[in-house]
């Protein structure tokens, strides 16, 4: 697009971006944009081609059409100068399990090039961004899998990295400890000014990003703030029960087209704004008991996607690696 | 173009230097890890033992030309001298194998990953895990090197320093090789079958625990031994491998010495080109 300069410029930009696998298309024709200093959040079932654009925008997998660029860079003409502005955590942890904390981000700096004295200072400042100084000489293997997750956040800052792209963060992590790994993303996002692409099939995750996309089956389906979405998209229901079996009769003559159910006394009608105070005004000293039910994203998630969430089953990659966690055949 | 992010501070380093670091970060993770193994070391430590202490000194008695009597078999060495230049092959074959393996893992699901979106080229990232995986090699090499007065191989600073030369040459050969196996195999649970399916079968055709006689001629050999089986050896690069290091190490060539360099050369270069390709594709 070629928009005006804007105060916040997009740094990530996505044009028609497709990829296909054999004759599975995983991504059809993704345009997006991401704006400096934005907590940004693809939200999609697996399989919808969350990892795969993840993937793309990070230079391991090269695009089949359209073009992506990284502050400017385009990640295909210029992979490496697109990668020195990212910081990459994948959905599968990539420590080395046998090296401790301090040597695994010792490795990081050594990697990305980060000059040995300046390497020492900042891996001391990560490792105290993300509390785990006590642990700095501790195998990582003997980290909790939260831990783990926060090593992996402060390796990705230690090359000074100020676009911060990571890959289901908190999957197969328990509530709090998700949580506590969303609460150092704001942190961090808030602090250092990072912009933070996240992609997550936990909705309630969401709720907290600055804008959310949606994605399924390898296409947006909408990008917008999760309260827009909510409104634009999110059912909002207006639960009531009658007072008398005559006033009852009456809100089904006059709303029929908007009911919903009937949960035994209880009325439910599709509402909106317009529709709870035309509803309200009409028969507001009419009810016993009154509930307002506000649009969810999972609501909007629903009517956009048609679905739900969905799991599956394992395929022959995640076989692999569930071979490898067993600790199968000099893996580790 | 304008550029709303400045460069970070890293890539103001010169190109080269950033290689050679992120080559020496890798190189030092690949030993630090092999380190800190137990079960590999076991490994690296019980195999040469079994092989030299156990089927070396048992075998020893068969392996003299007069226990036959008739003078056809001439090697003027005991079989725990024959196999013992074998036996450090063997245990670099085993190693070499093991983090090639490693190569292929860390790349799917591991450390190496990460690795990839870095300022690293690949053939950077490839020759830091496989140099590191020669030197690991090269090291369980040496566990039986160690081992040399017990099998009554006497060695010079020189002997051991040009034998160092060829285990390194051998060990990375046989990592490439590794690499470029493993890169073609779908998934782990069947790379134990494969690696045994190339490893035993590489090594024990490769005369590395039993010497073609060299008393006879072309002929004459094809007549004492099964056909299928000199024909086998003879292309077995391995062979020749075994072959110089055995020259270096006791003084007994089969074959000219710089048959086996030129061979693990050539194979080394040919291999990594390979597995180089393999790896920028995938």
């Amino acid at each position: 697009m070629t928009a005006p300069a804007s105060p916040t410029p997009a740094v990530i930009r996505l044009d028609g971006v497709s990829k296909r696998y054999g004759r599975t298309l995983a991504l059809d024709g993704v345009s997006l944009e991401v704006e400096n200093r934005e907590l940004f959040a693809l939200l999609g079932p697996n399989g919808a081609g969350k990892t795969t654009l993840m993937h793309i925008l990070c230079t391991l997998l090269r695009p089949d059409g359209g073009s992506a660029e990284i502050a400017g860079h385009d990640v295909v003409r210029a992979p490496l100068a697109a990668r020195s502005h990212l910081g990459i955590i994948f959905q599968e942890p990539s420590l080395d399990d046998r090296l401790t904390v301090w040597e695994n981000l010792n490795l990081h700096g050594l990697v990305f090039g980060v000059p040995r004295a300046l390497r020492r200072r900042r891996i001391a400042e990560m490792l105290a961004l993300v509390e785990l100084e006590d642990w700095a000489d501790k195998p990582a293997r003997t980290l909790s899998s939260g831990m783990k997750r926060r090593l992996e956040i402060a390796r990705a800052l230690l090359h000074d990295s100020e676009i911060l792209l990571l890959d289901e963060p908190t999957v197969g992590l328990d509530a709090q400890t998700r949580e506590r790994i969303w609460a150092y993303i704001r942190r961090l996002q808030a602090e250092r000014g990072l912009t933070v692409v996240v992609t997550t099939h936990y909705i309630e995750e969401v709720e907290g990003c600055d804008r959310v996309c949606i994605i399924d089956r390898g296409k947006v389906l909408a990008i917008d703030t999760p309260h827009a979405l909510r409104h634009a998209h999110g059912q909002q229901w207006l639960r009531v029960t009658p007072r008398e079996a005559a006033d009852r009769a009456a809100m089904l003559e006059r709303f029929a087209d908007r009911l919903l159910r009937e949960d035994g006394a209880e009325l439910v009608f599709r509402s909106d704004d317009a529709f709870a105070e035309s509803f309200l005004g009409a028969f507001g000293t009419r009810i016993r008991t009154l509930a307002n039910e506000v649009p969810s994203l999972e609501s909007a998630f629903l009517t956009l996607t048609g679905r739900d969430l969905r799991d599956q089953g394992a395929g022959p990659r995640e076989r692999t690696a569930a071979f490898g966690r067993r600790g199968g055949e000099h893996t580790r | 173009m304008s550029d709303p992010v400045p460069l970070a501070g890293p890539s103001r380093r010169s190109w080269l230097l950033v290689q050679l670091g992120g080559l020496y970060g890798l190189w030092l993770r690949e030993v630090m890890r092999a380190m800190r193994d137990r079960g590999q070391l076991i490994g690296g430590v019980s195999r040469p033992i079994l092989w030299v202490l156990i089927l070396g000194i048992g075998l020893n008695p068969y392996f003299r030309g007069e226990v036959y009597g008739a003078v056809t078999f001439v090697v003027p060495f005991t079989y725990l001298q024959f196999i013992f230049p074998a036996v450090i092959a063997l245990n670099i074959m085993f190693t070499s194998v093991q983090s090639a393996i490693s190569v292929i893992w860390d790349r799917e699901f591991g450390f190496l990953r990460e690795v990839l979106v870095s300022p690293l080229s690949r053939a950077t990232i490839l020759l830091g895990k496989i140099l590191g995986g020669t030197t690991v090699a090269v090291l369980h090499g040496c566990l039986v090197l160690v081992l040399a007065r017990f099998a009554d191989v006497p060695l010079t600073w020189g002997d051991v320093f040009r034998a160092l030369g060829l285990m390194a040459m051998l060990a990375f050969a046989l990592t490439c090789l590794g690499v470029v196996i493993a890169n073609r195999i779908r998934t782990f649970e069947g790379f134990g079958v494969f690696s045994n399916a190339v490893i035993l079968p590489l090594y024990f055709t490769s005369s590395s625990i039993f010497p073609l006689d060299p008393a006879l001629s072309q002929a004459q050999t094809r007549v004492v031994y099964p056909d299928w089986l000199v024909t086998i050896v003879e292309w077995n690069p391995l062979t020749y491998a075994i072959d110089a290091l055995r020259g270096t190490l006791i003084g007994y060539y089969q074959f000219s010495p710089a048959i086996g360099i030129t061979v693990m050369g050539v194979a080394g270069v040919a291999l990594f080109v390979i597995a180089l390709y393999d790896f920028r594709r995938a």
